[in-house]
């Protein structure tokens, strides 16, 4: 690749990322107290719909063996 | 050239002030972490899952695992050149698709369970019919010039894709061309997830940035740094809100979007090997991350706290998922198994 075409391709790159960097900067922040209240009050209003989580009985369960082992 | 080098040199002036600018903005609303606000917030306690099922079938490294929508069926990949969809209820396949190329890397499944998609060294995003008599390719999306990562459906008509090339792409399934190509990466793109409301995704890279896309517009919104290391997954908080990352450098990180920065970091000085794969339990609270130390440990994504792990594997472990109904984990692995847990 020449310098020019090299020159060339860093100027449009250097454009782009301001471009990128413009768009970013320009965005509203919440305060990460806020955002974090957020998501632990998301958390505790969906716990109980967690089964992870909050357990459930093992006739629910869906990847318990049905039938019993045998040793073959 | 003088003009030239002059425009540059402004170019880069603007980038350095705009780049303190964001910093500068992020440090004014960083009044608290989340491990602070969590505080009062009820421990979890001790989270002791158990395996419930040892899904055999795969002879080679599995390096990727989709739940299907229904929570019941599940598709692999592994690099002994085949897919295999699971009913995991049952431990049965119901589905072998034997693959062209043997160097897979990714899978998807389409919510309508019709259709599943690989690709991985081939650089090809190959779509199946699974409905068919026996599996029918139904496209090869082939434009991306490194390899394909990672895929996730959108619809039966829309597929998004993250390669090895820096680049993600949305592709049409119907003319089987892109539609939007996503330029912003300087770095594999390793890992990406699409968000509840589906208007927009998340790309982890090579480059230790995750970043936020607008699906339609084709504009990166949002940038997240701080890891050190390549980012290999990536997964939603539930609500939409908040991202997960894990990576190289052996941590995990939850970056809020309406904040714009990291709001907790999930690391262990005992733990030295790199984070995989990532998924959350249905209310965000559990992080379930794969590692190459062959497990997958549970955190506490508001606390920090490491409160569980799930062993068994004997190789690293490769992809992690939690279905839709949260009913349980898969795990898979280089040791060429898959594992349910709950």
């Amino acid at each position: 690749m020449s310098s020019k075409t090299h020159n060339a391709n860093s100027i449009l790159l250097a454009r782009r990322t301001v471009l990128q960097l413009r768009t970013e900067a320009s965005r509203e922040r919440m305060k990460v107290s806020k955002a974090s209240a957020d998501l632990m009050n998301y958390c505790t209003e969906h716990a109980m719909a967690d089964p992870l989580l909050v357990g459930f009985p093992t006739s629910d369960n869906p990847f318990k063996d049905k039938k019993p082992c045998t040793i073959l | 050239m003088a003009a030239e080098k002059a425009e540059m040199d402004a170019l880069k002036k603007e980038c350095d002030g705009l780049r303190a600018q964001i910093e500068a903005a992020r440090k004014a609303v960083n009044d608290g972490s989340m491990s602070a606000s969590a505080g009062g917030v009820e421990a979890v306690g001790r989270v002791q899952l158990k395996l419930r099922k040892n899904l055999k079938g795969h002879l080679a490294k599995i390096y990727a695992m989709h739940w299907s929508a229904d929570s019941r069926q599940m598709v692999s990949a592994s690099q002994d050149g085949k897919l295999l969809i699971w009913d995991t209820f049952t431990g049965n396949k119901l589905t072998a698709v034997p693959l062209k190329s043997a160097w897979v890397m990714s899978v998807a499944f389409a919510p309508s369970g019709n259709l599943v998609a690989s690709g991985g060294l081939d650089n090809i995003c190959t779509v199946y019919n699974i409905k068919a008599a026996s599996p029918k390719t139904l496209r090869e999306l082939d434009a991306h010039t490194g390899y394909l990562s990672c895929s996730r459906f959108l619809s039966d008509s829309e597929i998004i894709t993250a390669s090895g090339d820096t680049t993600c792409c949305l592709w049409d399934l119907e003319t089987g061309k892109q539609k939007v190509v996503f330029t912003n990466h300087i770095g594999d793109c390793m890992s990406l997830a699409l968000s509840p409301d589906e208007n927009s995704f998340i790309s982890g890279a090579c480059d230790s940035l995750a970043k936020l896309w607008d699906i339609r517009s084709g504009t990166c919104k949002q940038t997240f740094s701080g890891h050190t290391s390549d980012i290999n997954a990536i997964a939603f908080f539930p609500s939409g809100n908040a991202i997960i990352t894990g990576s190289d450098d052996c941590s995990c990180k939850m970056y809020d979007l309406r904040a714009d920065q990291e709001v907790i970091g999930y690391q262990d000085t005992s733990l030295n090997a790199g984070v995989t794969s990532v998924a959350l339990s249905n209310s965000g609270r559990l992080i379930f991350a794969g590692y190459d130390d062959f497990n997958c440990h549970i955190w506490d994504s508001l606390k920090g706290e490491k409160v569980g792990v799930l062993s068994g594997h004997d190789n690293r472990v490769s992809c992690t998922g939690v279905p839709a109904d949260g009913m349980g984990v898969c795990t898979g692995s280089w040791d060429s198994f898959l594992k349910l847990w709950n």
